[in-house]
């Protein structure tokens, strides 16, 4: 059977339907089965039917995602609440501690995002992979930053980037590369992407799982968790009725 | 040390606005595997344009098969070449030209995955 390949980290233009047309088209000419578009957290409805519906045109899947950069523990909380059943897929971009542990440890965060360069905001350490592997998070490799750095900064990304990698790894934290493309150009195929993740040592047959197997994962099971005949992990409703 | 080479073919879609001229591409892609590798890294390489149509934005490159992933990752990086932006995809990756021109006429001449590299 063919490997089906998901990139859950396209950033197109919600303003401009034209250029995320454009994206989404190299997307599915690339051969991904699925994409996930990051909304701003107030999007409108509308503009994400729209998107979906394009995708479904082009033959693709396509999920909902947000990116949540709260300031502290408690606005992440607010946050999640408010938001976490109008997208399928939740992603923390990590900028405190405190924030990067509340988001490990809940259930309802699917993607740990770490701030690129700054080595004081990667707070992927040992610790912070326990708690994920209790939850339900994973570790998410954005692509685009390592395509767009050089030199030392590029270098430097790799060596954060390969420890975080090892460090999910030894706790069996799931790991997802994505693209992070905002624009065609930086769209790569998945196993383009998956060379990639070897720079960081990652195993190519775990570096294609990170760019199939586990995001298709993550959507799979949001989407179950978001459909109404869910009732709790393991439970959902099969049929109504005054007999049942 | 080896003696004898097992070359790997790649064929290759180059996207970009504007045509390159043969030498500026390969100077690029070598460019982006020093880049990544080094010299020394990059010397394993053995790495050589076979083809080359700018108009198609098409590409036929040679390596040896142990520098293959390092040659892969290296055209991935590959975001631009002078000012202009581009994209080097793989369309199919064979031990020799005739079966890498078989397997693009099999229809791996989009840019989808076909399996199998």
């Amino acid at each position: 059977m063919r490997r089906k390949f998901a990139d859950l980290n396209l950033k197109p233009s919600v303003r401009d339907f034209g250029s995320a047309e454009a994206l989404f088209e190299k997307a599915c000419e690339l051969g991904y089965s699925l994409v996930a578009a990051s909304f701003p957290p107030d999007v409108n409805r509308e503009r994400v039917a729209e998107f979906k519906r394009l995708c479904s045109g082009l033959g693709m899947d396509f999920a909902a995602r947000v990116d949540l950069a709260p300031n502290s523990r408690r606005d992440l909380l607010r946050q999640l609440g408010r938001l976490r059943r109008r997208f399928e897929i939740v992603g923390v971009v990590c900028v405190s501690k405190a924030v990067a542990r509340q988001a490990a440890k809940d259930r309802r965060v699917d993607l740990l995002v770490f701030p690129e360069f700054d080595p004081r905001k990667r707070f992927f350490d040992p610790q912070e992979a326990e708690l994920a592997s209790n939850a339900l998070a994973s570790l998410e490799v954005c692509m685009s930053s390592l395509l767009l750095a050089e030199g030392a900064r590029r270098a430097r990304l790799l060596s954060f980037l390969r420890r975080e990698v090892a460090v999910a790894s030894k706790f069996c934290v799931p790991v997802v590369v994505s693209s992070g493309a905002s624009e065609p150009w930086l769209l790569r195929k998945p196993r383009e992407l998956a060379v990639l993740a070897t720079l960081f040592d990652m195993d190519f047959s775990e570096a294609l799982n990170a760019v199939s197997a586990v995001p298709l994962a993550i959507v799979r099971r949001n989407r179950e968790k978001l459909s109404s005949r869910f009732v709790a992990p393991g439970i959902r409703l099969v049929r109504r009725g005054k007999d049942c | 040390m080896k003696i004898r080479r097992n070359p790997r073919y790649l064929a290759l879609k180059i996207e970009s606005d504007k045509t390159f001229e043969r030498k500026i591409f390969l100077n690029n892609v070598w460019r982006s595997l020093t880049k990544l590798y080094g010299e020394y890294g990059a010397s394993k390489a053995g790495m050589a344009l076979v083809e080359y149509e700018p108009e198609k934005g098409f590409a036929v490159l040679r390596c040896e098969n142990e520098a293959l992933t390092m040659v892969r990752a290296a055209l991935a990086t590959l975001t631009s070449i002078g000012e202009k932006r581009v994209a080097v995809h793989v369309l199919a990756i064979s031990g020799t030209l005739r079966a890498l021109r078989k397997k693009l006429s099999r229809g791996a001449e989009g840019l989808s995955e076909s399996g199998g590299f």
